[in-house]
């Protein structure tokens, strides 16, 4: 071998090398995009750095991150629950794991409130900047593997490019944001929080979050979602649904005043709405105003097409009905 | 009445008691729920396929090894979507498990001394 192709030899194997770091990196960007999203725009308003060094820790069992993670995020949102109490609202033997969509549910059953966060980075750092334990699903089976597993996001250190996670068996897991985003992205950025009523997620969507407390109605103790509206309202004072749903607690609790009040409110900022007058008419009907109640539940009627016509009809005749006997 | 008919029927109301959501609270004060769905133009139509869908959500967690009491209390806390999501689908999402860290080293090797963010 000569000197030249020595040389020759020498050039090739740097300009492959070359050509190679950049198709990785390429690759990279394409494999982790909202890393490299961030890169460029850091969220607004989140610092770059943030740990919630008091969220409890549950080591998983056997196929059971879904319980342990739930657990670390109701115990952090104040309910004392075990992971294994949750094996029965989370855990299903036949597929040995937990599903989403139980994921959450199971939070409602303890009047705490789910939210599923936007599939974005930006979402999550902004949740756990703001001391919020975010669960996520990660897929973290090898290549044509997958091995969907639970874990609980708590702090990110951006300048040392790190997140730290309650995961499996580890504590305090410190995976690069690269390394994270890779499983995270399998489950489609898969991501929610679980708080107590009355703490708004800081990435909360208005019509999401009211869907959110609603789902959480249906199982949750009333007083937990009288609180959840009542936050609700302060942060979104002209948004119908919550007043409704704020005046249907009272008014299963027996609080006619309050629920009373609440519709008033409701009636300022919405006069035409059909169910805030057809609920003020039944409120005002049960606290004997049956005059006040049918002029309402009139105006109500003539609002045309309204998809609560039959609603409006049982009240009407209700009320109807109660001024017959007071005669 | 004949005893086998009386039977069926027993059997109907208990099924609907443990699957169909019931309707609490008197009169016609109507829901945040109800609300919501008429914001969506969601018909009757939607309504009885939402009950369906929470029967068979409910049959199919007890073929996946819960007994029906859990698998109605699991069904009950979901919404109507959830719901809809799921029938049908509960061996296709995912099912989060396992927690085997190590199976990631290799990527993390190679990425760990590249870069991080």
């Amino acid at each position: 071998m000569g000197l030249n192709s020595f040389v020759w030899y020498r050039r090739a194997r740097l300009t492959a090398g070359v050509l190679l770091l950049f198709a990785g990196l390429s690759g990279c960007a394409s494999l982790v995009p909202q890393t490299m999203g961030l890169r460029a725009t850091w969220p607004a308003d989140v610092a770059v750095k943030a740990e919630n060094t008091e969220v409890p820790f549950f080591a998983q069992k056997e196929y059971q991150c879904g319980p342990a993670a739930l657990a670390t995020t109701l115990v952090n949102a104040g309910a004392p629950v075990t992971p294994d109490e949750l094996l029965k609202l989370v855990y299903l033997p036949g597929r040995q794991g937990s599903l989403q969509i139980e994921m959450l549910a199971a939070p409602r059953h303890y009047s705490i409130i789910s939210y599923q966060l936007a599939s974005s980075f930006d979402a999550l750092l902004q949740e756990v900047a703001a001391g919020n334990p975010v669960i996520v699903l990660q897929d973290i089976g090898l290549g044509p593997f997958t091995d969907w597993h639970y874990a609980v996001v708590v702090g990110f250190d951006y300048p040392a490019g790190e997140l730290y996670l309650r995961s499996g068996e580890t504590r305090r897991l410190a995976i690069p944001f690269t390394i994270f985003e890779y499983t995270w992205k399998r489950s489609n950025y898969w991501a929610m929080v679980a708080l107590p009523p009355g703490r708004i997620p800081a990435s909360a969507g208005e019509a999401d979050y009211l869907a959110a407390i609603s789902a959480m109605e249906s199982v949750g103790k009333p007083a937990a979602a009288v609180l959840a509206y009542s936050a609700f309202l302060l942060r979104w004072p002209g948004n119908v649904g919550a007043s409704i749903g704020l005046a249907n607690r009272h008014y299963a609790l027996g609080a006619l005043a309050d629920a009373e009040a609440a519709l008033q409110r409701a009636a300022e900022h919405h006069p035409e709405s059909v169910p805030v007058l057809n609920n003020l008419a039944q409120v005002l009907s049960d606290i004997g105003r049956n005059k006040e109640a049918l002029a309402l539940v009139e105006r109500a009627a003539q609002v045309e097409g309204s998809p609560f016509a039959g609603a409006v009809g049982e009240t009407r005749a209700l009320v109807l009905q109660r001024m017959g006997k007071n005669r | 009445m004949n005893t086998a008919f009386k039977k069926l029927i027993c059997r109907f109301f208990a099924v609907a008691l443990i699957t169909l959501p019931f309707q609490t609270g008197q009169a016609s004060m109507i829901g945040t729920d109800q609300v919501a769905a008429a914001a969506v133009a969601k018909g009757d139509r939607t309504l009885v396929l939402g009950y369906l869908s929470r029967s068979q959500t409910v049959s199919e967690f007890q073929a996946l090894g819960l007994d029906a009491q859990e698998a109605s209390a699991r069904v009950a806390a979901m919404t109507d979507a959830e719901v809809g999501t799921l029938a049908g689908q509960i061996n296709a999402v995912p099912a989060g498990g396992d927690g085997l860290v190590a199976l990631i080293l290799v990527v993390f090797f190679i990425w760990y001394f590249a870069f991080r963010r």
